[in-house]
This record gives C-alpha cells, structure tokens and sequence, in this order.
C-alpha cells in the first residue's frame, strides 16, 4: 500500500501508480484537515499528483526525490498562497 | 523587410552549409545522435527564417526534412533519406540565391516544394508545426515566467488525452524524462472541481515546460505521444530580433564598411606618424635634443598604432569557410550537367584571410574549379579506358604560407598539354609559331591566362562563353595575388592563387627614375637584378636578355613614363610576371621598401594607366604606385 494514513498524516511513499489516485482521493475526502507527506514518495502518477493539485492540501514533509521535489513541490506549494 | 535580406543572405548560407556539412557526416555514419541533432537545429533555424519573407515554398520544403530529422530517432537515416534532404537544401540555397537577385521566389518554387516534400514523405507522419518565427502566446507566457533570456530554451506544451490514464500513460513520468528541464506547470483543463466531483482516473492537466535540450532531443523523449505535443524553440535574449544572430559568446556583427573606416583611419595614422620620423631627422640638424624626444613620441606611437593595425586586421580576418558554402551545391549541378561524377573536397576552410579578400575569391575559384570539371576530368569512358576511377576528384585546399593565403585547386583529370595549348594558341591567332615554340612548358600552359583563350573543343554552357582563365588571372591580380599552374599530363592539374592574407597595407619597393620615384607593389616584382648594361641585347624592335637561362623581355621605365634612360655599365632590373613570361624594367635606382595605404587613383589620375593608386611617404611627397602588368601590357 503506497497510499495511508498515519499519525494524522497521509503518507505517499515509494513508487505511487496510478490506483493510488482513487485512495488518496477517498483519504483527502473522509481527512479534511490531514497533512501531505511526500517524503518517502519516489514516483507520482500524473493521476496521483492532480488529485494533490486539485486537494489543495499542505505538504507537510516535502519529496527527497528530485524531479518531484524540484518540480512538482513548487507546483503544489503554490497552490497553498 | 528590405533591410533584414542581406543578413537573411548570411545567415541562411551559413545554415545550408552548417546542414551539407551535416549531411554529409550523416552519410558516413547515419545514427550518429549529435550530428542528427545538429543538422535539425540547421534546418529548422532556417526554416524560421526564410518564413520572414516571402519563401512559402521554402517553409514547406524544410518543415518537410525537419519531420525526417525528427524521425531519425526511431527510424535510421537511409540512403534516400539523405539524398532527398541534400536535394532540400540545394534547393533552399538556389531559393536564396533567387531572393537575392529577384527579391522573389520564380513561381515554379511551389511545384519545386511539392517535388522535393514528396520525395521526403514516402512514409512521413506530419508533426506539429515548430516554428519560431510564430511563438504561441503560451510559449512567451511561459519564458516571461521562467526563462532569463540568457539560455537557448524550447518550450513544450503536452495536452494529455482524458483517457490516456486508461491506456497506462502517465503523462508525468514521460516529462520527468525530459533532459535539461528548466521549469515545469501543470494546469487544470477547466477549474479544479470540489473533490467530491473529482473523476480521478480522468487527466484533467495540460503539462507546460521549459528545457534547455534540443527540440530534436524533447521530441524523442515525448515521442509516443508527440501527436499531443508542441514544441517551441524560444528565441534568446540577444536573438530576440527576427534573425537568429551569431551564437558566440560576446560576438557582434558590424557592418564591414565600419571596419573599413576604422581600417582607413588607422592606415592615415600610420602615415601620419612616418612623418614625425621625417620630422625628427629634420629637427635633429639644429636641435638633436628635441630631436630625441621627437623619436621617443614616435617610437611609442609607432607601438600604439601597430598594435591597432593589429586589432584592425584581426577583426577584419575571417575564415574562409562560408566563401565556399555555395561551392559543394554547384560542384554537384556541374557534375550532374556534364555526366561527369565527381567528389569535391575542401580542406583548409577555416584560413583566415581578410575580408575582402574572401568575398572576392568564390568566383575565381568557382571559375576554376567549372573548368576543372568541364576540361581537366574525363569523361566516363575515358578514365575507364585509363584506368582511373569513374568519380573523379577535385579538391580545393587553403593554407596559410608565411603571409600568404594559397587556395590550391587540383583535379586527378587529364592535366594540360602543353603541345595542344601551344598549337591552339597558333590556330587563334594568340601568338606567331615561333615565339610558341620558344616558349618553355610552364610558360605555355600560362597562355591559358591569355585573353580570349580557350581550350575547349565546343564552348560548353558550363565554362561559359567569352570567359576564360584570364578572368581568374584578373581577379587574382586585383587582390593583389597571383596564379600558379602545374599539370602532369594524364595525372590532373593544380592550379594555385597565391594571395596576400591582409589588403590593408601593401607593401612597395620605391623604386627611382630619373629625378622622380614610384612605388611598386612588392608581390609583383619576382626579383630585382643589377646586370651589365652589355648583356641586354636588341631582339627586334625590342630588347631582351638572358636571366637564369631564361629569356626576359626588357622594357624602359623611364621610357614608358615619356622620359629616357642614363648611359650607365650597370643596369637595374627590376623582374615581373606578365600572363606568358617575365618582364624586366629597367629603373635607374632602388629605394625603400616602405608598408604602405595605397589609395586607390582618383579624380584627374583616374584615367591615367598604368597607375593603380597612390600613397602619402612620410616627408608629405605624394608617391604614384606603378600598375607594372598594365603598365608592360
């Protein structure tokens, strides 16, 4: 399961294919005030990432992985301003 | 517009000739990625700007081989694959060499297009449109945002299908892939929706980015979903402007006539301080003292202005390369024309010589090399009977020898008989029979400088009518060089222009007749001599005598300027090169070898011959600069 919830915190990690973006969807959904963690994410579906676009929601620990760390995390930090 | 056409003229010969060169790595070694890559960047900068004018056509054509390059990727390079992008490109540059004379396409260019597109699209899926000349507004929205205008950025915009995600793409993993990405944005198609409306599994996002990889590289990366793809080559900050301009750091390019006034103002200063030479001798009679801090002044003015002759002459000094760009396309016309393969090659195209020199140089070497094709290569059969190969060779070689250029055109044809030349040059009238066979070999393959001379059988559209080699002896002479010839019959022909590398400053011997003094040119004197006076004899009307056991034709200096010689036991020659044979002139006395601005004659000189120009010497005296071929003639 690359997609849960923990401590308050929804968890992407690993490699995120594109089923995860039901899950995350349904996460975001029943967790309104649950933070994003990134941290351990190493690939986002474009599926998964839209569905954090859409959401909105603030990402508490940011990607170590590159591309999403210098690409996307902007993209979605942005939305927060 | 008007004022754009002579650097599109540059620029576009420049990129055909980046493209041949490419092409012709790529039939060496068709994969080869960088040269792929290269040739793309030829073509498709091209075709942003022959879309400036009025070359529709030509935007057809080369948007047509930029697919093919695109394509080179996933589907190799074939051997008709290059013909027909080489065909592309000749074409191109015979439609820029219409612009230039006609300001316009011939209207057959549509048809000619549609030939050569069909040539290239056998199998051509059309991509989408890539052109410069044209960016979308997304393209400049997104280098506002995030370009700094200092890096060479294409600009994509991917617009995923909704339902890719149902066929297992993932748009993102595909841009991740990108190489030098720079920037990228994804936005929604239409507003997010609430979550709760959110259909997860439908791509909802158009992918915007910057890279600073090649179009060619960005399309490979995307190139499964390139029907959904745009790719937009941004200009740079110094490109701006409708033409892509040099691309070397801190380049600039300046309008020749500058550099001239510059080169002007820097010869006056040259002559200007030889007169504070003249100045402090003068002074160093009644003041020595004075006298020296004079030559102090000199001396380190002497050093300013040499080293901004220098900086002149360097910036003046260009390759020699784009001369010839045109060379390889006419080579092929020529080859094709005649039935005669033929193989070019050009060594040497990065000399350096200066400017103008290297614009005046492609005719004569064109000249040349038409005649090479047109006399010297045999045809078909004929080599084959000789045992040579069918595609014969013609090279064109630069180098640099001392302060020289030397262009050597040489072809493996059937060489110059020196016999046949001689008994043509009989037949036309050219010369009586006895002087021809007085003439040594060397000498008689010179008469092919003659005027009105020619060899061919029939005149031939391709050597032209009325115009020999002594065009090319012409115009060697007016850039002050000269031409040199050497043929083994049966092994090929080489012919030489040897030529000064810089035309700012000529280098004269001044030479003295009478009370007076002249300068000549030092690259057309081949020796100077001090005879006895006994040893010239009369021959004829005229007069001779005998140097390195060959015979040398005496004229007068003084005599031809209307004044006569001194009795004297000694005589001084002075050994030029007229088109068949030295000439020597006798002068009453030999000077200075001075560097000199030699201006060309003007005003009430402009029609005296045998003057090419005059100079200012150091002491003020205006000297008359000699034109000996004219002036012998």
């Amino acid at each position: 399961m690359s997609v849960q919830l923990a401590d308050g915190m929804i968890r992407l990690d690993g490699d995120c294919p594109v089923e995860d973006a039901e899950t995350l969807l349904a996460l975001l959904q029943e967790h309104q005030s649950a933070s994003v963690s990134l941290r351990h994410c190493t690939r986002l579906h474009l599926a998964t990432a839209q569905v954090l676009l859409a959401a909105g929601r603030p990402i508490a620990e940011p990607p170590a992985e590159p591309f999403l760390r210098d690409h996307l995390l902007p993209l979605l930090d942005r939305l927060r301003n | 517009m008007d004022d754009l056409l002579p650097h599109f003229l540059v620029e576009a010969r420049e990129l055909i000739a980046q493209a041949s060169d490419d092409f012709a790595g790529l039939a060496k070694d068709p994969t080869r990625r960088t040269t792929i890559d290269s040739a793309f960047r030829a073509i498709h900068t091209l075709k942003g700007s022959v879309a400036i004018f009025d070359m529709a056509a030509a935007v057809h054509a080369l948007h047509a081989a930029e697919d093919v390059l695109a394509r080179a990727g996933e589907r190799p390079l074939t051997a008709q694959d290059l013909t027909a992008l080489v065909a592309v490109v000749d074409q191109t540059d015979r439609w820029v060499d219409a612009m230039e004379r006609d300001g316009a396409l011939a209207s057959s260019a549509g048809s000619e297009a549609e030939a050569l597109v069909s040539r290239l699209a056998s199998d051509t899926v059309l991509l989408p449109a890539l052109d410069p000349s044209a960016p979308s507004p997304w393209a400049e929205a997104l280098a506002a945002v995030y370009g700094d205008g200092a890096e060479s950025l294409v600009a994509f915009r991917y617009a995923p299908d909704p339902e890719c995600f149902f066929r297992g793409d993932d748009p993102l993993a595909i841009v991740a892939k990108i190489p030098e990405l720079r920037a990228l944005s994804l936005l929604p198609v239409k507003a997010w929706p609430a979550l709760d409306a959110f259909e997860p599994f439908e791509c909802a996002v158009t992918i915007e980015g910057l890279s600073a990889a090649s179009p060619g590289d960005i399309r490979a990366t995307m190139r499964f979903v390139i029907d959904q793809v745009e790719i937009v080559a941004l200009p740079t900050r110094e490109e701006s402007h409708a033409l892509p301009q040099a691309r070397r750091a801190g380049s600039l390019r300046v309008e020749s006539a500058r550099i001239d006034a510059l080169a002007d103002g820097v010869g006056e200063l040259i002559v200007a301080n030889n007169a504070l030479a003249h100045l402090a001798d003068e002074i160093g009679r009644s003041d020595p003292k004075v006298a020296a801090r004079i030559r102090d002044a000199h001396g380190t003015l002497s050093r300013a202005v040499s080293d901004m002759q220098h900086a002149v002459m360097e910036v003046r000094m260009v390759t020699i390369g784009p001369t010839l760009r045109r060379l390889p396309r006419l080579v092929r016309e020529i080859s094709d024309s005649l039935g005669k393969p033929v193989t070019l090659g050009i060594t040497g195209e990065t000399t350096e010589v200066d400017k103008g020199i290297a614009d005046d140089l492609f005719e004569p070497i064109l000249h040349i090399v038409r005649n090479a094709l047109d006399h010297g290569i045999e045809p078909i059969a004929v080599r084959r009977r000789s045992g040579k190969p069918e595609t014969g060779i013609v090279t064109v070689s630069i180098r640099r020898d001392g302060d020289a250029a030397v262009v050597a055109i040489a072809d493996d044809g059937a060489g110059i008989d020196p016999v046949r030349i001689r008994d043509v040059a009989v037949a036309r009238g050219v010369l009586a029979r006895e002087v021809a066979d007085a003439l040594d070999d060397a000498q008689a393959m010179r008469l092919i400088f003659t005027p009105g001379f020619s060899t061919a059988a029939a005149v031939t559209g391709v050597s032209g009518r009325g115009v020999g080699m002594d065009a090319v002896q012409a115009a060697a002479e007016r850039l002050g060089g000269r031409v040199e010839i050497a043929s083994t019959a049966g092994q090929g022909t080489t012919i030489r222009l040897r030529l000064p590398l810089t035309a700012i400053l000529t280098r004269l011997l001044i030479v003295h007749v009478g009370a007076e003094r002249y300068g000549v040119p030092l690259d057309r004197i081949l020796e100077t001599a001090n005879i006895d006076s006994d040893r010239i004899m009369r021959v004829g009307l005229g007069r001779a005598c005998v140097l390195r056991e060959r015979t040398v034709a005496v004229l007068s200096l003084a005599e031809m300027l209307g004044g006569e010689d001194r009795l004297s036991p000694f005589t001084k020659l002075l050994v030029t090169e007229t088109a068949a044979e030295p000439i020597g002139v006798i002068v009453h006395g030999f000077g200075d070898r001075i560097d000199a601005l030699v201006r060309p004659k003007a005003g009430l000189m402009a029609n005296i011959p045998g003057v090419s120009g005059t100079t200012t010497l150091g002491d003020g005296c205006v000297l008359l600069v000699l034109d000996l071929p004219a002036l012998v003639a």
